[in-house]
């Protein structure tokens, strides 16, 4: 079983790898607005608009949560709808893997990329600003693994109840966009309206992203954040699993 | 119209491979199978025969445990399907219809994911002669590689039983002779085969036995010889004559009809017909020069029963056929209940 697990989480690598579209968002994307937002606004640790934080260290901390946005919503979603609609869960379903194999793998496929998109964004932050130090290693630790945990999780129960890769792919770029403009990845937290606050308040990214940023930036413990991630996590990994131990969807 | 050879020996075996007993299956308010009953014998290749929206994929599905059935009993190798799901793990393979793989997969890859391990991928690699196209991603396939692939694939850990639910659609005639050619060597290593198919001619080349849906019940059942011999009209027998040839034909034992067709007489009957028909010529020294016998096929045996159809068939079962009942509607959703995943 664990070899058979192996093989499908190799397999699957290398499909991701094979995805200009998963790639584009995971680590070009990122690197690239992270670069021109940080080269944009600069160091000066005088805004409020940044809570008084070095904007490049700011954007820094939170673009791991865009990375993991697109994860979420574009690539993972898109890869499970397919399966579904070109007939490669049924497959799977007449094959020797137990049923939950493909989302578990996929889960650890999300994470694997995940890994790889933020050490890319290190990467690059570092040489292109200098990273921030951590000020709550721990608890910067426990939202990172918490938040990406979480945030894979949605992308396969989002992919678990889509019809078709196309559908993924429209609503993935109609939820990415205005997630990663307004939850903390787009224009200074103070440059955003009230009503787009309300709004944020409500995405899971900016969750995601605070409970990483506070405990990192010394902005805070991330702990109301960090309860909302777990919620997230929780309810997405329901969502999949419910969807995974259904024999049919008629039955 | 020579028909394709066919076998009308029945493998016989201690138990059935796969039983099922009244199974039925309902999608909201639709009955896509209605008292459905298989009893598939160990190395035999059994046709399940139909058009779209028979209901041959959703009994296949439920025997394999992909659907819950509303009613009726499965067992496969004398396990239930749904519970007994991991044991029957690698002892049942399948091809379902519309079940594929990513594009992008390579076909070593493809191998290699669902073997054992490298030993049995490579020995599969050789033995479907898959190592020509060993890089090829899945979305470069042609359909008859495709296939010989799935069937691989299917076959991977010698299951006992495994099911092929329209393997040919949409091949051309040369892809599918040689998908034929592959099921029969999936037969001869001794694997019973449960053949899901639209195509008459496929089940008349292949099958040992048949069952022929519709609308959800299973019609008739037997050899593809014994549905033609019951629902064809007969062998048919030209030669040169005149009208008045007709009437002592007629009277030559076995003949059940004969008529004057464009300077030929031609007779119908059972095949021993021939040789009454034969010995008479001979006896009236009236030799034709040229005589030509149609072996009728499966395909025209059954379309002559599914025109006109019936809007209310009933099931057969172990009762007398009934030839009204086998009218096919076409064109009718091929998987009712939709995907399964």
């Amino acid at each position: 079983m664990t070899a058979q697990l192996l093989r499908l989480y190799r397999t699957e690598l290398r499909l991701f790898g094979r995805e200009p579209q998963a790639l584009v968002f995971v680590f070009g994307f990122p690197i690239i607005t992270v670069l021109v937002l940080g080269g944009v606004f600069g160091t000066d640790t005088d805004d409020s608009g940044f809570e008084y934080i070095n904007p490049q260290h700011f954007y820094t901390a939170a673009y791991f949560g865009v990375v993991l946005c697109a994860i979420a919503v574009i690539m993972l979603p898109v890869h499970l709808a397919g399966y579904r609609e070109r007939g490669v869960l049924r497959r799977f379903d007449t094959s020797s893997f137990p049923r939950w194999a493909v989302p578990a793998v996929l889960v650890a496929s999300g994470v694997t990329f995940a890994v790889l998109g933020f050490a890319a964004l290190l990467v690059t932050a570092q040489l292109a600003f200098g990273l921030p130090e951590i000020d709550d290693p721990v608890r910067t630790g426990i939202g990172l693994v918490v938040g990406t945990l979480a945030f894979v999780s949605l992308g396969v129960a989002i992919g678990s109840l889509l019809p078709t890769a196309r559908a993924a792919q429209g609503i993935g770029l109609m939820l990415f966009f205005p997630m990663f403009l307004l939850a903390g990845g787009g224009p200074p937290p103070e440059a955003l309206s009230d009503t787009m606050r309300t709004i944020a308040d409500w995405l899971p990214l900016t969750h995601v992203i605070r409970a990483v940023q506070e405990p990192w930036l010394g902005l805070g413990t991330g702990g109301d954040h960090l309860a909302v991630t777990t919620g997230v996590l929780a309810a997405s990994t329901a969502v999949w699993a419910w969807r995974t131990s259904r024999i049919t969807r008629a039955a | 119209m020579t028909s394709i050879a066919t076998r009308t020996s029945t493998p016989t075996a201690d138990r059935p491979v796969l039983e099922c007993i009244g199974l039925s299956k309902t999608y909201g308010g639709h009955l896509a199978v209605d008292d459905v009953n298989l009893e598939v014998s160990a190395g035999e290749i059994y046709g399940i025969l139909g058009a779209n929206g028979a209901g041959k994929t959703t009994s296949v599905e439920c025997a394999q445990g992909l659907r819950r059935p509303d009613r009726g009993t499965i067992r496969v190798l004398g396990l239930d399907p749904v519970a007994d799901k991991a044991r029957l793990r690698g002892r049942v393979g399948s091809q379902l219809q519309q079940a594929n793989l990513p594009d992008r997969l390579k076909v070593r890859e493809a191998v290699t994911l669902f073997a054992d391990d490298r030993v049995q991928a490579r020995r599969v690699m050789d033995e479907w002669e898959l190592e020509t196209i060993a890089g090829t991603p899945f979305a470069g396939l042609s359909g008859g590689q495709r296939q010989r692939l799935f069937l691989a694939l299917a076959l991977l850990n010698d299951p006992e039983i495994v099911f092929l639910d329209e393997l040919t659609q949409g091949l051309d005639p040369a892809a599918r002779s040689e998908v034929w050619a592959l099921i029969e060597r999936v037969r001869d290593r001794g694997t019973t085969v449960v053949l899901v198919t639209h195509f008459m001619n496929e089940a008349e080349a292949l099958c040992d036995r048949v069952a022929v849906m519709r609308s959800g019940r299973v019609v008739d059942l037997d050899t593809p010889a014994g549905l033609i011999e019951r629902h064809s009209e007969g062998v048919r027998v030209r030669f040169g004559g005149s009208p008045d040839d007709v009437d002592w034909v007629v009277d030559v034992p076995l003949v059940r009809s004969a008529r004057h067709d464009r300077r030929e007489i031609v007779a119908v009957g059972p095949s021993p017909m021939i040789a009454h028909l034969g010995a008479e010529l001979v006896a009236r020294n009236r030799v034709p020069d040229e005589i030509r016998v149609a072996q009728p096929s499966l395909e025209e045996a059954l379309l002559t029963l599914l025109d006109p159809p019936d809007p209310d068939p009933r099931p057969v079962g172990p009762s007398p056929f009934d030839p009204t009942a086998l009218a096919v509607a076409a064109a009718t959703p091929t998987t009712a209940g939709g995907p399964i995943r």
